[in-house]
């Protein structure tokens, strides 16, 4: 569902060019469990950025379902991120004056097929699935980091994106925590076939995921399932 | 930008200022209360001793229209036949003649120069509320003789000392006392006090009123001739329509309304309060704006981060910067019904309490005109300030927001 065809990102930065991604070429199925993983620095941020949308490769092309997004407008990017695309960040990233309720609500209100009722009842399903509830109510600074972390997980699934991605989720977490949110990530991928890419350097994380794409220095450097890890090239 | 968007941005922008910082809403909505209040309140204090002197105008000095002689002659000639011309014009009250004649007051050790006015005291009550405002003794009657009113600057107070007094006066007449008037021909009398008033008016108050036929005593002659003629109109007549009627019904003398004197011995002041009605507004607005501009700055850059998460989750930039907007439009909002709210407290306050000079009293004069211009005036200031940082933040790109 996403072909990506040599990505290259360049940061300049007065003489001194930054490769933070130097020829990427890959391609994510439908239903696919993707990690992301690297040492730091090697580009993996910068990769989501551009398949999410949130940043522009300085050459190369993202195609999803047949539209090259690297071509859009301002205004269609947005569009396509509110009707297609699903976020979670390392830090939360929730509105702190919106309630657990309101937050995961936001991006549903937006959208032109959604009806209040509608609305009403998605999110009402995606914070019991969460199993925060009872917690609706509640501001974010009222939960601990992992609650915190699920809320931001329902805001990026009530809308039921066609692509859900994470940049290090569980960055802030215990391993307890995590744990919990993988488990979460993993029942969204099987129960409902939800394409996710996640960004991740912790080893343990790989028992999650399908397939695993490993980059160093901007380049991939192994793609292959989980187990059994092939070579790039 | 639909209705959902611009709903979202209102939610946005309310629960901010719901769970944000407190003390910061109060603070602001306090600051553009006191900014409206500032705008307001010197040039309605203006306003209001304007009013004051207007009223007192009219009420002593020209009534409605003022009947005075053409250039080059020191009398209105004529007199009875123009104020039958006059008092038998539609929409005419009633004319009244005065004439003031210098002249020095002696009682016991004092002397005090000033101006007698002569007036017809029958008249003179359709035009002037003077008899209704004796605070001693009773108003003069149409045939009196050998008696006079004096103002109450004028009459003094026996308990205050010469040297202490504030404006020189007789240091103490009582109703019935007599005093001497020399008048500037040489012709010298004694008269009884009738009665003692006070208007607040001040060169009334420093006056002394007399009967026409007493003044005709004076001159040794029947008086056809005044100072000037003071004409009431009746309600509902401009007076503009009675200076016009006067003019084409043959009256010859120099025809003015009060707006026409007062525009011209006014006009310098009123031009000082215009000046200093600028400046008081130009200050609020400038307050206004700087301090909307950075509550919103500081909130827009405290929330960069925020901002790009917002975006990047799909959230269009106009709602982003209409959150700003609406939270600026519902603090300026307060701001202004507080600025109203403190305006009409002081505006009542000093209803009771007015400010009195010896010359004028004031109020504060608000129209409900005033109070929506500034509204206007202080709301566009106020969104044109919230909206350029909204505007700005909402631009910025989506990798510097998020990396900050
Ligand atoms: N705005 C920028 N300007 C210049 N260089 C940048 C910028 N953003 C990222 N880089 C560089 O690009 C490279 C890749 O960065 P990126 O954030 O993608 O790494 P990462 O794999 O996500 O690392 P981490 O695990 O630490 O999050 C790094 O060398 C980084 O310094
Ligand atoms: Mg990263």
């Amino acid at each position: 569902m996403i072909e990506i065809a040599g990505l290259r990102r360049i940061y300049r930065m007065g003489d001194v060019e930054v490769k933070a991604l130097d020829g990427i070429t890959l391609d994510i199925a439908k239903g696919e469990f993707l990690g992301i993983m690297g040492a730091s620095g090697s580009g993996k941020t910068t990769l989501l950025h551009m398949l999410g949308l949130l940043d522009e490769p300085t050459s190369g092309h993202i195609i999803v379902e047949g539209t090259d997004i690297t071509r859009l407008t301002d205004y269609e990017k947005t569009m396509f991120r509110l009707y297609k695309f699903g976020y979670v960040f390392q830090d939360y990233a929730l509105v702190p004056d919106l309630t657990v309720m309101e937050n995961v609500s936001l991006p549903a209100m937006l959208r032109k097929d959604r009806t209040e009722e509608q609305i009403q009842k998605d999110s009402d399903t995606v914070l019991e699935k969460i199993g925060l509830f009872e917690r609706r109510d509640h501001l974010p600074r009222e939960l601990s980091g992992g609650q915190q972390q699920r809320v931001s997980i329902a805001r990026a699934i009530v809308n039921k994106p066609d692509i859900l991605f994470a940049d290090e989720p569980c960055a802030n977490l215990d391993s307890e925590n995590s744990r919990v949110v993988l488990e979460l990530f993993r029942e969204i991928n099987e129960e409902m076939q939800q394409t996710i890419v996640m960004v991740s350097h912790e080893d343990w994380h790989k028992d999650y995921f399908h397939r695993i794409v490993r980059l160093r220095d901007g380049t991939v450097i192994s793609d292959g399932y989980n187990g059994k890890e092939g070579k790039a090239g | 930008m639909g209705q959902k968007e611009l709903k979202v941005a209102f939610l946005l922008a309310l629960r901010s200022l719901q769970r944000g910082s407190r003390s910061s809403v109060i603070l602001t909505v306090l600051i553009i209360g006191m900014c409206f209040t500032n705008m307001i309140f010197l040039p309605s204090l203006f306003n209001g001793i304007g009013q004051s002197i207007t009223t007192q105008i009219v009420d002593y000095e020209v009534a409605n229209v003022l009947v005075s002689p053409k250039s080059g002659d020191r009398y209105v000639t004529d007199l009875d036949a123009t104020l039958d011309l006059i008092n038998g014009m539609p929409g005419v009250e009633r004319a009244t003649p005065h004439y003031s004649k210098g002249a020095t007051l002696k009682y016991r050790q004092r002397v005090l120069g000033v101006s007698v006015r002569a007036i017809t005291p029958g008249d003179e009550k359709y035009v002037s509320p003077l008899y209704s405002k004796m605070i001693a003794g009773s108003y003069l009657g149409e045939a009196d003789t050998g008696e006079v009113i004096i103002g109450k600057s004028v009459a003094g107070d026996a308990t205050v000392r010469e040297e202490d007094e504030f404006e020189p006066s007789l240091g103490g007449v009582r109703v019935g006392d007599s005093i001497s008037i020399e008048y500037g021909n040489g012709f010298t009398r004694e008269y009884r006090v009738k009665g003692i008033y006070f208007t607040g008016w001040s060169p009334v108050d420093n006056t002394v009123y007399t009967t026409w036929a007493d003044m005709e005593e004076v001159e040794g002659k029947p008086l056809d001739q005044a100072d000037y003629i003071t004409v009431k109109a009746k309600p509902g007549y401009t007076e503009k329509f009675i200076k016009d009627e006067l003019q084409q019904y043959g009256v010859s003398e120099k025809v003015q309304t009060t707006a026409d004197l007062l525009s011209k011995s006014m006009g310098q002041a009123l031009q000082t309060f215009a000046i200093i009605n600028m400046v008081s507004l130009f200050v609020s607005i400038i307050i206004t704006t700087v301090v909307l501009f950075i509550v919103i700055t500081i909130k827009t850059l405290n929330s960069r981060k925020q901002i790009g998460i917002l975006k990047a989750i799909g959230v269009d930039k106009e709602v982003i910067m209409h959150n700003y907007g609406f939270q600026v439009i519902i603090l300026a909002i307060l701001g202004i019904i507080l600025g109203i709210l403190i305006t009409l407290a002081l505006s009542v306050y000093m209803s009771y309490n007015p400010v009195v000079t010896p010359a004028w009293s004031a109020t504060l004069y608000i129209t409900p005109l005033d109070l929506l211009l500034n509204s206007v005036i202080l709301f566009i200031a106020a969104i044109v300030a919230g909206y350029v940082p909204a505007y700005q933040v909402s631009r910025e790109d989506i990798q510097t927001a998020m990396r900050s």
